[in-house]
């Protein structure tokens, strides 16, 4: 896997102190914090976090996707291959989306057009963007199909996606996604809606695709067993904000973040069996993401926090450098490591 | 495909016979006695017998419309109680003006409408939108004749751009036809434009909001493109539907608008039989305005085919 990145390389994208707002009644929503992150040629980099933590907004702030009477990037930068994103015109990413970076989505059962044959949805991003002629882009389609391993290609490219499965509607996300052979691919809880057989069989696809194609991925999950499968490099997100970043076996070696440890201990495990065969309970982490409206004055994860002290809920801790390439915002990650992993 | 548009087909032939039994029987128990009408008021017992033999009106109601649906099936609609021609002539003499009127009220509601809504909706609490939708409000408000008498008086007897009243058949020329056949569409067509506009925009902002569009959005393609294909295309089936159903209004705004711009069209043929109680032409007439819905709501259902391939009955 690690073959395929390229560590010398300079990184695709650089995102720094992203900002991403959305106004609503009740109030400015900070949904995105001041995110900095940057992903290298091939890589593919986890962002995991709860429902709610950012991680979506974060995906959808780079293509400049969020419906723009409900919220936008007020801040920060977004560097595509050293041009910066944010200040480039409507007309100039839509260049960009489906070309260079492309996205999946959640749900396959609705992220494709029910009127419209898949063949014509993979070709129509094909001709948009290769400037390939009809012909040329349904044979397109037909290529992408066999690639994503849909059988009978020539038939199924004329149908619709209710003639489809959910794992094949995925499958046929993830060719148009990578029709025209982007630099990035966005995948946005790609496997969450299906079936557990089928989520292996589109990650094993993703990884394979990533090997012959070098897409570089981000990959947004809340499963820590997705992330430790496909991800080198992590970024574990909560109410807004990165709070630990490290190469995935790293952070699963030495997990820095309470929250980190509180998403670990929330995973079912089978091979977790106390003595005499009695299975751990399964750990939640108590209380819920915090409202975004209001801004904190401490660590945002204070109230959930085992470790918590009075400087957490006075004080923001800094993501700081705590190991080789390991970044954690967390006053008491001392602590924290001493506690061994369950 | 085939299948469904023939089973549509075949399912309108109950319709069409359920609807020739209503027709027949309503007017026979209608109060009045056409006989009694045509004779006059100077006419004995006699007089109004012998007319009622001529007319068959004095056999068995069963035997009546055995005469009439066996006519029917002819083509032969029958003969006006009063003029003596038969109904089928009659019917044809009037049918261009209502159906010139019809088609351009159709044309000019519906290529207005559908992109008003699709903008509005696109630019949805916008100024743009707020505007369209006021006018859709207002259309709806405003009543066929009064849209019709405002309509003549500022663009025929003010800036005499058209003419005021009446009818120039095709065979006047194409231009001198359409010149006046504008005020009436405009004014038929705006209640419909609003209907159509409004169920555009609402069909348009459910369907914007889904994730598909999401989707064709991140593929960078061309807003058009987003809109008018992968939007409306969606969006589209309500759409039809309230374009169908608005069919069967125009055809009773026809007879206002007929009245008001003194057009010599099937409305105003409706209007004269029903007063005189002329059955056959008033049954004619019936007969051929629930074929047109029934046809119209063919055309709907198949496109709907057409429209959304997850609809097969």
């Amino acid at each position: 896997m690690n073959a395929v990145t390229d560590q010398l390389a300079p990184p695709i994208l650089e995102v720094e102190d992203l900002r991403t707002h959305f106004f609503t009644r009740d109030g400015v929503v900070r949904a995105v914090n001041g995110v900095s992150f940057s992903l290298r040629p091939g890589e593919t980099l986890g962002i995991v976090g709860e429902s709610g933590c950012g991680k979506s907004v974060t995906a959808l702030s780079i293509l400049r996707l969020i419906p723009r009477d409900l919220g936008r990037v007020v801040g920060g930068s977004i560097r595509f291959e050293g041009r910066e994103l944010t200040g480039l015109d409507e007309q100039e990413m839509r260049g960009l989306r489906g070309h260079r970076i492309s996205m999946i989505f959640q749900e396959p059962m609705t992220s494709l057009n029910p009127v419209l044959t898949i063949g014509l949805q993979i070709a129509e991003n094909v001709q948009r963007h290769l400037g390939l002629s009809k012909k040329a882009a349904w044979d397109r389609a037909v290529e992408m199909l066999s690639l994503v391993k849909i059988a009978d290609p020539h038939r199924r490219v004329h149908e619709y996606p209710h003639q489809l499965s959910g794992g094949m509607r995925q499958r046929v996300m993830i060719a148009m996604a990578l029709s025209c052979d982007p630099q990035i691919l966005i995948a946005d809880e790609p496997t969450t809606a299906l079936d557990v057989t089928i989520q292996a069989q589109i990650l094993d696809l993703m990884l394979e695709l990533k090997e012959k194609l070098g897409t570089a991925i981000i990959m947004i999950t809340h499963d820590l067993g997705v992330v430790a499968e496909t991800c080198q490099q992590v970024i574990v997100m909560y109410a807004g904000r990165k709070v630990e970043e490290a190469p995935v076996e790293e952070l699963f070696d030495r997990p820095m973040h309470p929250y980190t440890r509180g998403l670990m201990a929330a995973v079912p495990r089978l091979d977790g069996r106390l003595e005499g065969g009695v299975r751990p309970r399964l750990q939640e982490i108590p209380g819920i993401v915090p409202s975004l409206t209001a801004p904190l004055p401490g660590c945002p994860f204070e109230p959930r926090c085992a470790f918590s002290t009075e400087q957490c809920a006075r004080h923001m801790p800094p993501l700081e450098r705590r190991g080789a390439a390991h970044d954690a915002a967390c006053f008491e990650v001392d602590r924290v490591l001493e506690k061994s992993l369950v | 495909m085939s299948a469904y548009i023939l089973r549509r087909l075949l399912a309108t032939f109950p319709v069409m016979a359920v609807v020739a039994i209503f027709v027949f029987v309503l007017l026979r128990l209608a109060p009045g006695d056409p006989a009694a009408l045509i004779a006059g008021d100077d006419a004995t017992a006699a007089d109004i017998a012998n007319i009622r033999t001529r007319l068959g009106l004095d056999l068995p109601i069963w035997h009546q419309f055995v005469i009439w649906i066996g006519g029917i099936l002819q083509g032969d609609l029958g003969v006006s109680i009063f003029s003596n021609l038969p109904v089928t002539r009659l019917i044809a003499q009037r049918l261009e003006p209502t159906l010139m009127l019809a088609l351009a009220t159709l044309i000019v509601a519906v290529s207005l409408a559908v992109p008003l809504g699709v903008l509005a909706a696109w630019k949805a609490k916008s100024l743009v939108d707020r505007i369209v939708m006021g006018f859709s409000v207002m259309g709806f408000a405003v009543p066929v004749f009064l849209a019709g008498y405002v309509l003549i008086y500022i663009f025929a007897i003010q800036l005499r751009w058209l003419p005021v009243q009446g009818y120039k058949p095709l065979a006047d020329g194409f231009w001198a036809s359409i010149q006046s056949l504008v005020l009436p569409a405009i004014a038929l067509g705006t209640a419909y434009m609003a209907l159509i506009a409004r169920i555009t925009r609402a069909s348009m902002l459910e369907v914007l909001s889904q994730d598909y569009i999401r989707t064709a959005n991140s593929k960078g393609l061309a807003t058009e493109r987003v809109l008018l294909l992968h939007a409306l295309k969606n969006a589209a089936v309500p759409i039809v539907t309230i374009i169908g159903i608005g069919i069967a209004l125009l055809i009773s705004g026809v007879v206002i608008t007929e009245t008001v711009f003194n057009i010599p069209g099937l409305g105003r043929l409706t209007v004269d039989a029903v007063l005189k109680r002329d059955y056959p032409i008033v049954q004619g007439l019936i007969l051929v305005f629930a074929m047109t819905k029934v046809f119209i709501n063919l055309m709907v259902d198949i496109s709907y085919a057409f429209l959304d391939p997850r609809i097969r009955y």
